[in-house]
């Protein structure tokens, strides 16, 4: 009788496990969890398109671009919403920043197909566009390391990096590759990983721009957006429609995916960009959702 | 002993056709063996092997088949079977329909085709004309396969190789050469100009012809050779040139033009000089997106009328759509703009403080819930929501 009493409540306890479990802890694949979401609060307009996002680690804050609602959004370490900033409503159409070290806020706005250095204290706004052999480029996604640009251009579908004077030094380019490149980022060694849409190629450069290999991501991702370096090695590949994240190993090895379309917590909505923070964590920015959700195991 | 072995052996050589003929025998007592003549047999009934596909007694499908659709034909066409996994798939295979163009019993064509080829092939294809003022040969000889695969190929449209590759398997590249004087580049890219059935025009150009071609090559190509780039096209195209400056847009990233992705610069079929059909241009790189909605039980009506509803040079919403969630809908759904569940930049969605918009509720192009709704709207859809409901 008392084994029968122990039983049920062994029973009652898995039913409200499985039920009552609040959803942030679920663990997805890879033992991925969602730590904290990046969003205005309530009493704020609604976050549209947000289109990616700036870690800063000195100061500790996350910095969002929203494409749409033509602002910068600053949030802390523990996801808690700090400022909105729109230059006075002169931005148009922020798509991609980053800090420098000076301190300057560098922000690709697409609407005005610049690249344009905020000064803070200066309250200065400086609209720069960027060219090459007398062609105007048009910057997309951009990155700053050891006080030299980078920025993928959409309209040779290379990666240019730029002095700070604003001069094309070195171009990075697939040569064998049909389709432009989507996404990159950069590793502390100085490699470039870069991403193709159309090849659905993950692809590499030393800094002097020769391409060191690549490998196919197709069958596990059928519309890459973005990729990340993970901390150990791997190679995280973002699906815009699918809401999905594929790992790969540095040789293209396919390990597990994780994630799902959709709205909710922990699901992906139009994800637009995916990094990692220099604490570990694994950050998603959706444009569909319009937030930025954090994720660690 | 060695007799009897002799005598055993001979009786099941004997034996074993008789078995045959005795199961054919025993079909054809009710099923009249008039129905089953023609120039070509397939092979299994040409033997007698009606239980190869029937089962006398009962079965589960139709017909008393064993199996239903491409499953049966390919417990013996096992070589067809594998074929289609890779590449560019017929859409009768894809969904094992075998019998679209095949008879599985008797035809008076080759392959056990069920009708002429042209005929066979136009039953589905009836969009292409029967006619044309001048026609391509082998289109008008009703010779589908001179240039397409019927089953699986590795290139667009199940053609037999690259387009070039096709075109030159017939006309000689010396021939051709003297037919363009005066090219500015090594012949190829046959069908930016080309129509390959037929049209109005000579030499099978195309029917829309871009102005500066009609003027001559040298209005875009200054130099021989020349490639001209996306600012070339800009200077009379200026307009389409703001689309570059949004969040998505369609700029390809191609080394030289990205215009040419998706128009023909010479001729084309539509006044939009566009490079094929809308739905076969979008397909070329989001096939993903075809593939996905191509399945869905429930799915828009005119799901191939891409510009419809997204803006295809560039656009500041999300999936490139006509406006929001709501204006690309209620565009044509006019009532539900006015009258439906609450909608709008005032009502946020719980899940993630989003406007709340058609697109909350429906995935608009298809989805396996009835008004391509995201979830059941049994109960489903609304719990994402309305939490205690």
């Amino acid at each position: 009788m008392r084994h029968l009493t122990v039983l049920r409540c062994m029973l009652s306890l898995t039913v409200f496990v499985t039920f009552f479990a609040p959803a942030e802890a679920m663990t997805a694949a890879g033992g991925w969890k969602w730590q904290a979401t990046l969003i205005a609060p309530e009493s704020d307009q609604a976050v549209q398109l947000p289109s990616s996002l700036f870690v800063d680690e000195h100061r500790k804050r996350y910095y969002v671009a929203e494409s749409a609602g033509n602002r910068l959004l600053s949030f802390d370490r523990q996801g808690g919403f700090l400022n909105a900033f729109s230059a006075g409503g002169d931005l148009q159409t922020p798509y991609d920043l980053v800090r420098d070290d000076e301190g300057l806020i560098w922000v690709v706005e697409k609407g005005r197909n610049s690249l344009t250095s905020i000064d803070l204290k200066g309250q200065e706004v400086t609209p720069h566009i960027l060219t090459d052999q007398g062609k105007n480029l048009i910057p997309d996604r951009l990155d700053y390391r050891d006080r030299r640009f980078y920025a993928l251009d959409r309209m040779s579908g290379g990666i240019a990096r730029l002095n700070k004077s604003l001069e094309v030094e070195q171009w990075f380019r697939c040569q064998e590759c049909e389709g432009a490149f989507v996404d990159f980022k950069i590793k502390p060694s100085g490699e470039i990983w870069a991403l193709t849409r159309k090849d659905h190629r993950v692809v590499w450069f030393d800094s002097d721009g020769g391409m060191l290999g690549g490998y196919q991501v197709e069958e596990h991702v059928p519309f890459p957006a973005s990729l990340a370096l993970g901390p150990a090695g791997n190679v995280y590949v973002l699906d815009r429609h699918e809401g999905r994240i594929a790992v790969f190993n540095s040789t293209g090895e396919f390990k597990y995916a994780f994630l799902t379309k959709g709205q909710s917590r922990g699901q992906l909505y139009y994800p637009s960009e995916i990094l990692f923070d220099p604490w570990g964590n694994l950050v998603v920015v959706e444009e569909g959702n319009g937030r930025a959700e954090i994720f660690s195991r | 002993m060695l007799n009897r072995l002799i005598v055993l052996v001979f009786c099941f050589l004997v034996a074993v056709p008789a078995v045959s003929r005795s199961a054919e025998s025993t079909c054809f007592t009710c099923h009249s063996k008039d129905d089953f003549r023609g120039r070509v047999v397939h092979r299994p009934l040409e033997t007698g092997s009606c239980t190869g596909c029937h089962n006398p007694h009962v079965a589960r499908y139709k017909g008393l088949l064993n199996q239903q659709g491409a499953g049966l034909c390919y417990t013996c066409h096992t070589g067809m079977g594998r074929g289609i996994e890779a590449g560019k798939v017929h859409p009768p295979v894809l969904k094992g329909q075998c019998l679209v163009c095949h008879e599985p019993h008797v035809s008076s064509r080759k392959n056990l085709l069920r009708a002429e080829l042209e005929t066979s092939c136009f039953e589905c294809h009836g969009g292409l004309k029967s006619r044309y003022q001048v026609s391509h040969q082998p289109y008008s000889r009703g010779e589908c396969f001179s240039c397409h695969r019927p089953h699986q190929s590795e290139h667009d449209q199940l053609l037999k190789a690259e387009p070039n590759k096709v075109c030159f398997s017939c006309h000689r590249l010396v021939e051709l050469r003297k037919g363009h004087q005066g090219y500015p580049a090594s012949l190829g890219n046959c069908l930016t100009c080309h129509d390959p059935h037929g049209s109005k025009r000579a030499g099978l150009l195309r029917n829309m012809l871009h102005e500066p071609f009609r003027q001559g090559c040298r209005s875009c190509h200054e130099q021989r050779g020349q490639t001209p780039d996306t600012d070339s096209c800009l200077k009379c195209h200026a307009e389409v040139g703001s689309g570059r400056f949004t969040i998505h847009n369609h700029i390809t990233g191609k080394k030289t033009n990205t215009c040419v992705s998706c128009h023909s610069p010479h001729a084309a079929d539509t006044s939009d000089l566009l490079r094929s059909s809308q739905d076969k241009v979008c397909r070329r790189c989001h096939q993903d997106t075809v593939s996905r909605y191509r399945d869905s039980l429930y799915k828009h009506p005119e799901i191939d009328k891409c510009t419809d509803c997204h803006e295809v040079h560039g656009s500041n919403e999300l999936a490139m759509l006509k406006g929001n969630g709501n204006q690309a809908c209620t565009g044509c759904h006019e009532s539900q703009g006015t009258f439906t569940h609450p909608v709008g930049s005032d009502i946020r969605d719980p899940r993630s403080g989003q406007m709340v918009s058609c697109t909350t509720c429906h995935n608009p192009m298809g989805s396996d819930f009835k008004y391509q709704l995201t979830y059941s709207g049994a109960q489903d859809l609304c719990r994402q929501c309305h939490k205690s409901y």
